[in-house]
């Protein structure tokens, strides 16, 4: 009974991610026929409904609905049988695990491994720089084939079909488009598909992905002011109040006082120091006057080394910058956006 | 007498010039021989690179002091010419010569020598200047005859220097000490005659 509701809810949840209705009557009484638990009825309306004209999407459904009913009957070689018809006509169909009966979800995976398709196509939004960055694209192939990945797109002389992979795969694969042509340059711009086809024997699947390009400028870079962490020092600083000048101006005065009174001639009396006493008193006065004022500011030449040395930094930082910028403004910025998807198998 | 010439300070071209006012104590002989007095003078300075050159000029009126012997006051006119090279640290040498000629002509002895020397100049402050010389003065020649032995004439300045009005205008004061360990000889064997002067000088300059 569980397991009846998770396939019920299953198919419902198909039918609603779909956006479609199913509108023919017998493909509708045998799906009210299997969510009343009536597996015989719900089979033959089913059978009878694939015998008469139906959409692609109805016909997926009725499949579908044969898959669970078969399920639920454990007659698990036809429901993957029927699994596989709707892999077929809907290849990138999945089921809700949350949702779908273990032995339905079974089937499911054995029918992907016994035929070929690729799916889930995806090709990531990016943007960057033309030559420096890659274009992620990657799909699952429910077979061992060789795959071939390519480009096309582009119009005129732009027109452009580039093959991106070719390779044995098996599950999923991720591929790594740098979206250059041949000769190294980034793609024009315009529309282009991504087209991965896959061939094993007689049986080949192929599925596109449409995508944009779109050139935009590459940001330039803004000049330096400062380094990050670095400030300029002051190219000054104010020594601390020193007694020096006072003591400097005393021994000065002292000196030519004591040597004019060592000097002199004792034959001519005693020296007169009234005009170096004058003078020295001038000297000293002016020594105590500096003591006690601010002292001038003085280079400080760790400093100003420092602040040379930051000066050069940021030059040489900005003359790369203005290197980096004329390279940048001949580039190129390349925007990959997927536009709508289809698959188509055959 | 000194002038101070900011020889650290190794800048582009200057000049300056101004008026001073002197005074000064001058002895001979002996100690009955002192006078004391005041004048005038000029002072001018030009800076040149690692060099600089004073020139000072003065007039001072000496007048005999009361506890000598002296009675006729005189007149001494000074030259002092002094160039300086800039050697290293606070140190520059000096090279120059000085004239001091004394009127009435026999009042006092006029005399004229080479100087050798040197000088230490410290910034005290910002625009404050001080310096100390001295130095030998050789060859020297006097109006009343006389020698003077290799190490006799000996000379010692202290200055102080002060810029004012972003340096346009210096106040200078100077002081100098001269001694000449003079000898006479009249026949009857060498005597002693020494000269002493010491002068202190006080004056505005104007930067140009």
């Amino acid at each position: 009974m569980k397991a009846q509701a998770l396939v019920t809810a299953a198919i419902l949840s198909g039918t609603t991610l779909a956006a479609q209705t199913i509108q023919n009557p017998t493909l509708r009484r045998a799906q009210q026929a299997f969510d009343n638990l009536d597996y015989r009825q719900a089979l033959s309306g089913g059978r009878a409904a694939l015998r008469e004209r139906l959409s692609g999407f109805e016909r997926s459904r009725a499949y579908e609905l044969l898959g669970f009913t078969y399920s639920g009957m454990d007659s698990i070689l036809k429901a993957v049988d029927a699994f596989k018809q709707v892999v077929l006509l809907e290849p990138e169909r999945t089921l809700d695990p949350n949702r779908t009966s273990p032995k339905a979800l079974s089937a499911f995976q054995v029918a992907l491994t016994q035929v070929l398709v690729v799916r889930q196509l995806v090709v990531d939004s990016v943007t960057f720089v033309g030559g420096q960055g890659v274009v992620p694209v990657r799909y699952t192939v429910t077979q061992p084939a060789r795959v071939v990945t390519r480009v096309v797109g582009g119009t005129g002389a732009a027109s452009t079909s580039l093959r991106i992979d070719s390779t044995v795969a098996n599950g999923q694969v991720n591929l790594r488009w740098p979206a250059r042509l041949p000769n190294g340059d980034p793609v024009p711009a315009g529309n282009y598909t991504v087209i991965v086809e896959a061939a094993v024997g007689q049986n080949s699947f192929s599925t596109s992905q449409p995508i944009r390009v779109s050139h935009g400028t590459v940001d330039t870079v803004a000049h330096l002011t400062g380094l990050p962490g670095y400030t300029e020092l002051p190219e000054t600083e104010v020594p601390p109040k020193s007694w020096r000048p006072m003591g400097l101006a005393l021994v000065y005065t002292g000196v030519a006082l004591a040597g004019t009174s060592a000097l002199s001639n004792g034959d001519l009396g005693s020296p007169s120091l009234r005009e170096g006493g004058a003078i020295g008193a001038g000297i000293v006065l002016a020594g105590f006057i500096m003591t006690l004022k601010k002292p001038a500011p003085q280079a400080a030449r760790g400093n100003v080394l420092y602040n040379q040395l930051l000066r050069e930094q940021i030059a040489r930082r900005n003359a790369e910058i203005a290197q980096e910028n004329t390279r940048r403004r001949q580039q190129v910025a390349l925007t990959v956006a997927p536009v709508s998807r289809s698959g188509v198998g055959r | 007498m000194l002038s101070i010439v900011p020889s650290f300070q190794l800048s582009a071209q200057h000049f300056a010039i101004g008026p001073q006012v002197v005074f000064g104590d001058y002895r001979e002989v002996s100690s009955d021989l002192q006078y004391r007095g005041s004048g005038i003078g000029a002072n001018a300075t030009l800076e040149w690179k690692k060099f600089s050159a004073d020139i000072v000029l003065s007039k001072v009126k000496y007048k005999p002091t009361s506890n000598g012997t002296a009675t006729t006051e005189f007149d001494a006119s000074e030259v002092d010419v002094r160039l300086r090279y800039y050697i290293t640290g606070p140190v520059s040498g000096e090279l120059g010569f000085i004239n001091r000629k004394a009127d009435p002509e026999f009042e006092a002895q006029s005399v004229g020598a080479i100087t050798a020397g040197a000088q230490m100049a410290y910034l005290l402050g910002p625009g404050v200047r001080m310096a100390l010389h001295g130095g030998l003065m050789f060859g020297a020649k006097y109006s009343g005859g006389g020698t003077t032995s290799g190490l006799g004439a000996l000379q010692l300045g202290l200055g102080l220097a002060v810029d004012a009005l972003h340096r346009r205008v210096r106040v200078t004061g100077d002081y100098g000490f001269q001694r000449f360990s003079r000898k006479t000889d009249d026949g009857s064997g060498p005597l002693p005659a020494p000269i002493q002067q010491s002068v202190g000088r006080i004056g505005i300059a104007v930067a140009l």
